[in-house]
């Protein structure tokens, strides 16, 4: 029953468009309704695979396993599974994709291509987070980057070429380091294992790793060289700074539900590689260089936050609010203590809500105002409440506010952090940078929220239309899983919590 | 010696193939020059169709030969079944291209494509530096001829005078390092040469290793690697779009094939030798041939600079040997996806030049408005030349660099990915225009304005789409299911 789950799950949106490509342009209304469904349907899927998942077990659950390709001196094997970090993930993913392609009813020009490059990135994605073969790891990541090309390039803003070839080239350099890292880990691992095939297994890989035949394989520059390659290559898309000039022309060029896609899913992607490949094979350098990502994240926090600070269009402040609080992750993920960890996951669910419902509004705006300037914004909380009363909440659970999702994973995170003096010199002042950050981010969520929805109303701001019902299930969807996350976090804190321990033994044996 | 009790049924299929050569080109000049002579290209078909039929179905994967001048092993009738199927592809592409120009004399041109084919077969096949240069020069002297064949066009009888000048300096400079190897073995038989080259190259080190660049430098040329590349772009680019495929796609599969067997055979003994000067060339000619073609224009130009770097990929298993099978089997697979992916981009760069009359990148502008199965067949194409997913290219790619690095060339791998990641951006360029209406100040600027209106499709041939669906098939399907190739691959013993 559950035997071929996940390639049911990652293959769904495939099939989806490949049934888009056959039905006939000119009927939108079918292809949107085959589109939504098959997203929906995902979706579906995806809920299913979490209720049959066991958050007691360790270990990947709802495996697959076959042969695939013999190289001769290495075997790829098709390999799918989940734990508790990629679960919460693969479910994020299916809602954002529904969501962003509920959202997408303002692409009116060639619906059908959009759509089936949707729904192509939406299986790279899933096969990302799903796949445990690090050479299919890296096909599927690659798979990624032509649908996001082309959804920014062809339905992008003004600078979207510029914007799509800038990606082009920041991610494409990432997958290299990334590939070249991968063939490094596996022929390393095969040799430490005495091994004449080496392998692409994640799982085995680790165990080479922990227990090699020949340890001498194994000093600590190659296995220093080797987790700052995986880091370097995932910090890419997470955006780490200063590799993170990609981010603000992608994030503001590309379509509203592509960027929504782009900041509350893609990015995790780099988070997610940085603790599935550099924290699950080598958990000791992930302790040794804690510091370093400690550093590295409260730089992304407190730099993000400037920019965002001193920024003067909605988007931009928004882009860089996400980057700022994708340093949170790494943050916790280098305390290396259980509620770190836990925070570090939980702000990349909570993070991927909640980027997503930021730029869904600033989109909704914009689209209604004509403009993105906030000093040509303001007073819109008359104009159009209801949406300006979504953007204060959602400002609001950006910023940490109790009882939403970001509040949960912040508090973890900075727990973490502040618990983490034994592995980090000086954590408690890290923590205290970041926690000065975190009023940062206060200011600039606040000038936002201010700037447009407060102060004078403009003339022509008057009388907009205000949510419509169609826009109500990305904003309710995205809000209201994340104040079912702020108000019950054990819903997502059950499933990773056995994961998280691994983890944080794995590094401790 | 070869006596003449030797397994002649070997050379079956270049025997029917010759026939058939001979036959079309009997019926072309029985039914005068000129005029459209569809069935002499459908019958060329039918003969490659044949001939690589037979290869599968005689040679099979035994091993055997003709004394030891002419070797039939799994590695020559792989190649030369690519060869085979890649030419019948190629004269499809032929049969659109000749229906638009009245002064081309088809059926020539089928009956040297044929000739140029045996050549290459004879060539891929041969042990001894004699029969290997017979073939060598029977391609090249016909693929001289194909070059200037619009030789009322200016570019085109350039471009023929500068390949033949060229190529008969690099047939020279073979000849020559063939010299001195027959001077030191007083044999012309490559297996006899190598079992001495170890004694030889300890007695005489630079006579051999002059030889062996000799040599190098001349195949270089035929396989257009740094820094013997630049007659590539001009000769692409003046000769005939068909032909041009027939160049990139074929005839430097075959100097690769030759180059394998004689590097491994020959020269086998003193790979420590070659293996690091292999490496600098293959390095070269990736950063070169990724970098200049970024600023091209010409679309026939920009693959032949993109054939360039893909020709220093190929080069990548010669330098970083594992295991000769292994090597050779990495070679294979990315040899399969370069001749699938070569010759559907030709295909569907004739159609789109031919209707918009201009080989400038902008002809390619909003191509999926006008036929989307072209756009789409090119974006595939163009994706597995960068070596993105779902592609025969990125597997071929992603093999030949975990070979390198298991190999011990990780600098060399290096290079290849960052080739790699420079050659996303001439060929997505590409990919984007297709996808992207022309603007208005763009279509002005361009002489093909006319051809851009909408409306006016390439009007693709049933050949032209054949051509692009096989392709497509082959390269997606090699994406998907890589292991028809590999897994079989790997448990053979090629030579």
């Amino acid at each position: 029953m559950t035997g071929n789950l996940l390639s049911v799950l990652v293959f769904l949106p495939l099939a989806g468009a490949l049934i888009l490509l056959m039905l006939p342009r000119e009927n939108h209304g079918l292809i949107r309704s085959m589109a939504g469904g098959t997203a929906l349907l995902t979706l579906g899927v995806s809920l299913f695979a979490w209720s049959r998942f066991d958050g007691a077990a360790s270990g990947m659950q709802l495996g697959e396993s076959y042969p695939w390709i013999d190289f001769g001196m290495a075997a790829v094997r098709y390999e799918l599974g989940v734990d508790g970090l990629s679960m919460p993930l693969l479910v994020l993913t299916t809602v954002i994709a529904a969501i962003a392609v509920l959202a997408s009813v303002k692409i009116t020009e060639r619906v059908k291509e959009y759509f089936v490059w949707m729904l192509v990135l939406t299986t790279g994605l899933l096969g990302v987070f799903t796949a445990l073969d690090l050479f299919l790891f890296f096909l599927f990541f690659e798979l990624t980057l032509i649908p996001v090309f082309f959804l920014i390039s062809i339905w992008g803003g003004k600078e979207r070429n510029r914007a799509a070839f800038k990606f082009l080239l920041y991610t494409g350099l990432g997958s290299a380091v990334m590939f070249v890292a991968f063939i490094a880990l596996a022929f390393t691992g095969a040799e430490a294992a005495a091994s004449a095939q080496a392998s692409f297994n994640m799982i085995v890989l680790a165990d080479m790793f922990a227990n090699p035949a020949i340890p001498e394989v194994l000093g600590t520059a190659v296995r220093a060289g080797l987790f700052a390659a995986v880091v370097l290559a995932f910090a890419v898309k997470l955006p780490v700074f200063p590799l993170h000039t990609w981010l603000p022309a992608a994030y503001t060029q590309a379509p509203v539900p592509v960027t929504m896609i782009l900041a509350g899913v893609m990015s995790k992607m780099g988070a997610y590689g940085v603790l599935r490949v550099g924290y699950g094979i080598l958990p000791d350098q992930a302790a040794t260089f804690a510091a370093v990502i400690a550093i590295f994240g409260v730089i992304n926090i407190i730099y993000g936050a400037c920019l965002a600070l001193v920024q003067t269009d909605l988007k931009m402040l928004i882009a860089y609010g996400s980057m700022s609080h994708m340093g949170i992750i790494l943050l916790g993920a280098a305390s290396y203590t259980q509620a770190g960890m836990q925070g570090a996951i939980f702000q990349m669910v909570s993070h991927g809500l909640i980027a997503a419902l930021l730029f869904f509004i600033a989109g909704a705006l914009y689209e209604r105002t004509k403009t993105g300037a906030l000093s040509e914004l303001g007073g819109l909380s008359r104009s159009v409440p209801v949406l300006a009363g979504f953007m204060l909440a959602a400002a609001m659970a950006s910023l940490g506010l109790p009882g939403l999702s970001g509040f949960v994973s912040e508090l973890l995170a900075f727990m973490g952090i502040f618990g983490a003096g034994d592995l980090i010199p000086a954590a408690a002042v890290i923590g205290i940078i970041g926690v000065i950050g975190m009023i940062l981010t206060a200011g600039y969520l606040l000038i936002a929220v201010q700037r447009t929805a407060f102060g004078e109303m403009k003339e022509q701001f008057k009388g907009l239309p205000d949510v419509r019902p169609g826009e109500y299930v990305p904003l309710i969807g995205l809000l209201g899983l994340s104040i079912l996350i702020g108000v019950y976090p054990n819903l997502l804190s059950d499933i990773i919590n056995t994961t998280v321990i691994d983890i944080i033994t794995r590094a401790g044996g | 010696m070869i006596s003449y009790t030797a397994d002649w049924s070997l050379l079956t299929p270049e025997i029917v193939l010759a026939a058939f050569a001979l036959l079309i080109f009997t019926i072309d000049f029985m039914t005068g020059v000129k005029g459209h002579k569809p069935f002499a290209g459908r019958l060329s078909i039918v003969a490659l169709v044949t001939a690589a039929v037979l290869m599968i179905t005689v040679n099979g994967t035994q091993s055997a030969g003709i004394g030891d001048t002419f070797l039939v092993d799994p590695f020559s009738t792989v190649v030369k079944v690519m060869i085979l199927l890649g030419a019948a592809l190629v004269v499809m592409i032929t049969m659109y291209y000749v229906e638009r120009h009245e002064d081309v004399y088809q059926g020539e041109l089928y009956s040297l494509i044929l000739f140029a084919v045996i050549g290459a077969l004879i060539m891929v096949s041969s042990a001894d530096l004699i029969t290997l240069f017979i073939g060598l020069e029977l391609l090249s002297i016909s693929a001289y001829c194909m070059v200037g064949f619009k030789r009322y066009r200016k570019q085109s009888a350039e471009a023929a005078v500068k390949y033949i000048v060229l190529g008969g300096t690099a047939s020279a400079f073979i000849l020559y390092g063939m010299s001195f190897l027959y001077g030191l073995t007083g044999s012309t038989s490559l297996t006899v040469i190598g079992g001495q080259i170890g004694e030889l190259f300890q007695a005489y080190p630079f006579l051999i290793m002059m030889s062996l660049l000799f040599i190098l430098g001349g195949f270089a040329f035929k396989m257009s690697v740094v820094p013997f590349h630049m007659w590539a772009p001009d000769v692409y680019e003046g000769a005939p779009v068909p032909v041009t495929a027939f160049l990139s796609a074929i005839s430097k599969i075959a100097a690769f094939a030759v180059v394998l067997r004689l590097f491994f055979t020959g020269f086998g003994g003193i790979y420590e030798e070659w293996a690091f000067l292999i490496a600098v060339i293959a390095a070269l000619t990736m950063i070169a041939g990724s970098l200049i073609a970024l600023p091209q224009r010409n679309v026939k130009r920009l693959m032949a600079y993109s054939g360039i770097a893909q020709a220093g990929f190929l080069l990548v298993p010669l330098a970083a040997v594992s295991t000769v099978d292994l090597t050779i089997s990495v070679f294979m697979f990315y040899a399969v996806a370069y001749m699938l992916m070569t010759i559907g981009a030709f295909a569907v760069i004739t159609a789109v030049t031919e209707t918009a009359g201009s080989e400038d990148v902008s002809a390619f502008s909003g191509l999926y408005y006008r036929s989307p199965f072209l756009a789409l067949g090119m974006s595939a194409f163009l994706v597995s030349l960068a070596g993105l997913p779902v592609s025969a290219g990125i597997i071929g790619k992603a093999w030949i660099f975990i070979h390198a690095v298991s190999a011990g060339y990780l600098w060399l791998a290096a290079v290849m990915v960052a080739a790699t990641v420079i050659s996303f951006f001439y060929y997505f360029r590409i990919i984007h225009r297709m996808f992207t209406q022309p603007g208005e100040a763009e279509a002005a600027r361009t002489e093909v304005a006319a051809a851009l209106e909408p409306g006016s499709l390439p009007a693709a041939s049933p050949g032209i789409i054949t051509v692009v669906a096989f392709s497509l098939t082959g390269t997606i399907g090699l994406g998907l299911v890589p292991f028809i190739l590999t897994n079989w691959f790997t448990g053979l013993t090629w030579f």
